[in-house]
């Protein structure tokens, strides 16, 4: 007998990702981070705000975090993507490799395009 | 500028000094099972959502920074359980002052445990 293993399978819950339909941004492009600070059940981070990165990935439609923490259906879904950006872009002053990179996973609606040369803003100095 | 309102909950940490992490295993109190345990079920079936109670723990506030991970994370429960009408105020402190009772143990001089006897 091996100590625990399980006699039955655990049923999953049935997972909330939906294929990307329809989708507005596209990997590769350039998208700058909402500079807003709304109150409510925020899952963008402060420091990533006003920032500028590029579409690594789509990673599907998901009911939205912040309707479903306060007891709502999280419809309609949102689209989430992964952003990659660059750590000496998101972190004034960094000492590390020019290429190291940070990603993170945004929803749609956190997501304006990066407007060609836009300067970009910092949260970090007005905190 | 700086007189923008800025809503930064307690969880959003990121880029802020935060001192050496503690790494030791402190390993689950009995309670701190109980409540995972509890937390966990009313999870899997949906009664609560794990949105609903990071936003309940998020809400704390100051509190977030005193309290221990299954502090914040039953507290956020009992949040979303008066929230839902599932329990009341009323009921729960009832009942807390029912399973104190259950512990209110006799003093040290009564106890049927014998004390070593200067083994």
């Amino acid at each position: 007998m091996t100590p625990g293993k399980r006699t039955q399978p655990r049923t999953k819950l049935p997972s909330t990702y939906n294929p990307a339909s329809g989708h507005r941004f596209n990997v590769g492009d350039r998208v700058v981070i909402k500079h807003a600070f709304p109150p409510g059940h925020r899952r963008t981070p402060y420091y990533i705000r006003g920032k500028e990165g590029v579409i690594e990935r789509i990673c599907g439609a998901f009911p939205n975090p912040e309707e479903l923490a306060y007891g709502f259906d999280g419809e309609p879904a949102k689209m989430l993507y992964r952003v990659r950006f660059e750590q000496k872009h998101v972190w004034p002053g960094y000492q590390g490799p020019a290429r190291d990179i940070i990603e993170m996973e945004i929803f749609e609606h956190w997501l304006a395009p990066a407007s060609g040369r836009a300067k970009p803003a910092s949260p970090t100095q007005n905190g | 500028m700086s007189d923008r309102p800025i809503h930064k909950g307690p969880h959003d940490l990121g880029g802020t000094a935060a001192g050496p992490i503690d790494t030791t295993d402190h390993g689950m109190k009995f309670w701190e099972k109980q409540a995972n345990a509890l937390r966990n079920t009313l999870t899997r079936k949906q009664v609560v959502r794990v949105d609903e109670l990071r936003r309940a723990a998020e809400d704390l506030g100051d509190q977030y920074y005193k309290l221990a991970y299954f502090e914040r994370t039953t507290m956020a429960l009992r949040t979303l359980l008066i929230e839902k009408g599932l329990i009341t105020e009323t009921e729960l402190k009832a009942r807390m002052a029912e399973v104190r009772a259950r512990f209110d143990v006799p003093a040290a001089a009564a106890s049927p445990v014998k004390k070593g006897a200067g083994r």
